[in-house]
């Protein structure tokens, strides 16, 4: 897109009709004045004494109506100078030579003053317009500074543009998916189709001169093209612009200063981005990375056990093939259970599987989860749940599942020999299960990712003290959240770590349960 | 009898490979810790060691360089996660070889038959580095100080670089060696970075060896070389067949 810049017409050499009319009247005024103040003694004034006078009448022309005014008031000071003041009075008649040499000298020395003081105005104006301009640049780089968010820059831009130049209304637009679109407006709102005329037609040159919008828009809408690091960024649509209108520099300024603020709050938006795309990314990564493992470790054995039953040449005893096959077997069930749990913990997140809630004892999915365990591991459970615990309005698939989780994180992490302790305490609407070891811990830094990724995170850094806790934890979360409850992690008392669900109390009481 | 410590924290697996390590004639030292497996190693003085990367308390990189600083027995890694990185690391921390889950016997006992076979030669051509003036590699015979190369007696023309590829992969036959490792050593540690070097290196070795299918002078995608002697008991075919299922 290129802008053309036609030169503007800034601080005008002449000033208007109107103004000059008003400077005649003043510059009339004050000469009727100073004559009739003359008239009253103007035997003892002299000719020189007169012309210093009428001075005063020209420059008062001049500084309220410009140098035209100045020459006016100069013709009818002229006037009246020879009528009333030059002997012979009443008459144009000019007898003495000397009052020849002071009318003339009075005349040039008039021209040339009106001249001089407009132009003096003239450069004071210039000043004082740039002093103007000059504050509202600063006004505007001091506003587009601040730290904002895009949204809000775009609208204070329009809002200071807006305040700083003589138009209706501002209009910025910038590329939306490939064409111009509005993004903020500031001052008189406009219609939906004046706001359509001010977006350019694409191929088409932006101008800076006034672009007629169609029969219905009426006014004059310039355009300014926003333009960083020789990339287009957008585009200022200036809607009636009116007099005085701003020097093209001024503009231009006015455009790099706007032009650099958006592109630097886009590459702060687009870092921000960045960051949280890979911050999703190394969650993902963590993610696929922990199932990964998860799933590989059974297929490990699984894989080891049958080509070693396959290997004719290293013959096994019966025993050892009755094993391997045992293996391979309780592996396959582990790697099921879990490619379940990760198939309902992606429906259940993406809101394809609702838990069918049911009363239960928190005892009987405390039981079930203990007796999917081995023999082994059972043995090493301790279940100390109260009877007159109040039911919970869960589904028993799900939060069994979430205490076999925590139970074999617990187990795995613990020494062989301890207990692991499953509990569990009412406290009003809610009822608390807690799976206890009397492992490492886990440290407090360290509780709040542990649902998400601590996994990951010990297993490819080295020195995690967790050592990887799979991706049975995340597991635990997702089903436990599913149902309206909360898990979290605690310091146990003997130094262990101590995992909590907290799920909510039925209010009504499944009619088998009640009967027993 | 060789002894192999296998150190894996997972109770299944780690039955699993003392029944099939047993049966293959290997005595199997089991630990599930990071912690026991480096006592074990140092009690035991296993002959090789097949160590997961994973553990619960020690990171299995770790064990694998505190190994090293006092044993010279041969580490084969064991990685559950398909990523090369963990691998590549394990190796400069000093392991012989890696394998990924899940893996079959086969795999298994082809790789520690090579480690066990060419590590402790390997070993004392790195420690002698400076001295060795001459190296053997199974049909390989490298003249160090004349920079001469003769494959099964027949004189090989290399470049300066060939022969110092040649030379640094045959002083650690038998071991995986990084792209890392071998562009420090061969091209300057400025090139550590620059593994294109390599195939283009690998690619016209082989050629002047031989060895087209790369059976001799092994390509471990993604992660580097490996000079592996043909085993004077099996033919080399089968070996070359069980590493197509680790690519």
């Amino acid at each position: 897109m290129e802008v053309t810049f036609r030169t503007l017409p800034l601080v005008r050499a002449y000033p208007p009709l109107r103004k000059t009319l008003l400077g005649c009247a003043a510059g009339l005024g004050v000469l009727a004045l100073a004559s009739l103040v003359m008239l009253a003694f103007r035997s003892h004034l002299s000719a020189a004494t007169v012309g210093l006078v009428l001075v005063l009448p020209v420059i008062a022309a001049v500084i309220a109506g410009g140098v035209l005014a100045g020459l006016a008031t100069v013709a009818a000071s002229v006037l009246v100078y020879d009528l009333l003041f030059i002997p012979p009075y009443g008459s144009f008649t000019i007898s003495q030579p000397e009052n020849w040499v002071a009318l003339t000298v009075y005349v040039v020395v008039m021209t040339l003053v009106s001249h001089l003081t407009s132009e003096l105005r003239r450069a004071e104006a210039v000043a004082d317009s740039r002093t103007a301009e000059a504050e509202r640049l600063f006004m505007l780089s001091e506003l587009l500074v601040g730290e904002r968010p895009l949204s809000e820059l775009l609208e204070l831009i329009a809002a200071t543009v807006h305040d700083a130049l003589p138009v209706t209304s501002v209009v910025l637009l910038m590329p939306v998916g490939g064409s111009l679109a509005p993004v903020a407006l500031a001052g008189d709102p406009l219609s939906e189709e004046s706001l359509a005329a001010v977006v350019p037609a694409g191929g088409v040159l932006a101008s800076l001169a006034g672009r007629q919008q169609g029969p219905g828009a009426g006014e004059s809408t310039s355009n300014l093209v926003l333009s960083a690091s020789g990339r287009p960024v957008g585009l200022l649509a200036l809607v009636g612009m009116h007099p005085p209108l701003p020097r093209r520099d001024v503009l231009a300024t006015f455009a790099n200063h706007v032009a650099l603020a958006l592109e630097r709050a886009q590459l702060r938006e687009q870092a921000v981005r960045m960051t949280v795309l890979e911050e999703v990314d190394g969650l993902r990564r963590s993610l696929i990375g922990t199932v990964s493992h998860d799933l590989r470790t059974p297929l490990a054995t699984i894989k080891t056990s049958s080509s070693a039953l396959l290997d004719s040449d290293h013959p096994l005893r019966a025993g050892e093939s009755r094993e391997l096959l045992e293996l391979i077997d309780s592996q396959t069930d582990r790697l099921t259970r879990l490619v379940s749990n990760l198939l309902d913990m992606s429906r259940i997140q993406s809101g394809q599987l609702v838990p069918r809630l049911v009363p239960i004892e928190a005892r009987d999915l405390a039981l079930e989860a203990v007796a999917t365990l081995d023999p082994v591991s059972a043995a090493r459970v301790r279940i100390d749940i109260p009877d007159d615990l109040p039911q919970l309005d869960v589904d028993h698939v799900f939060i069994t599942e979430a205490l076999l989780n925590l139970l074999e994180n617990a187990l795995r992490h613990a020494p062989p020999s301890t207990p692991v302790v499953l509990d569990a305490s009412a406290n009003g609407t809610s009822v608390t299960l807690r799976v206890t070891d009397q492992g490492p811990g886990i440290p407090p830094d360290e509780r709040e990712h542990v649902f998400e990724r601590a996994a990951l995170r010990a297993r490819t850094e080295p020195g995690g003290p967790q050592g990887g806790t799979g991706v049975g934890l995340t597991i635990v979360k997702a089903f436990v959240e599913a149902h309206g409850g909360t898990v979290r992690v605690e310091d146990a008392s003997g130094g262990g770590a101590r995992f909590c669900i907290d799920l909510p109390v039925a209010t009504r009481k499944a009619p088998d349960r009640a009967a027993r | 009898v060789t002894t192999i410590l296998v150190i894996d924290d997972d109770p299944a697996l780690l039955r699993v490979l003392k029944i099939a390590l047993g049966a293959l004639g290997y005595d199997v030292i089991a630990s599930p810790t990071g912690t026991k497996g480096i006592s074990d190693a140092a009690l035991a003085t296993p002959d090789a060691v097949v160590l997961d990367l994973g553990l619960p308390d020690i990171d299995g990189v770790e064990v694998c360089r505190r190994l090293r600083q006092w044993s010279n027995a041969p580490v084969i890694v064991l990685s559950a996660d398909a990523t090369e990185d963990r691998k590549v690391e394990a190796l400069d921390a000093g392991a012989d070889d890696y394998i990924t889950k899940p893996f079959g016997m086969k795999e298994l006992s082809a790789r520690l038959r090579v480690a066990l076979r060419n590590r402790p030669a390997g070993r004392q051509g790195a420690e002698k580095d400076g001295e060795a003036q001459e190296l053997d590699a199974g049909p390989l015979h490298l003249d160090l100080v004349h920079h001469e190369a003769s494959i099964e007696s027949k004189p090989v023309e290399l470049t300066r670089r060939e022969f110092a590829f040649l030379a640094f992969l045959a002083r650690h036959q038998g071991r995986v060696c990084t792209h890392r490792m071998i562009l420090e050593a061969v091209w300057g540690p400025r090139y550590a970075n620059d593994s294109r070097y390599l195939r283009e290196y690998a690619y016209r070795l082989r050629r002047k060896l031989g060895d087209e299918e790369g059976v001799f002078l092994r390509t471990r995608p993604g992660i580097g070389y490996q000079l592996v002697p043909p085993d004077p008991a099996r033919t080399s075919q089968a070996e070359g067949r069980s590493e197509g299922t680790d690519a």
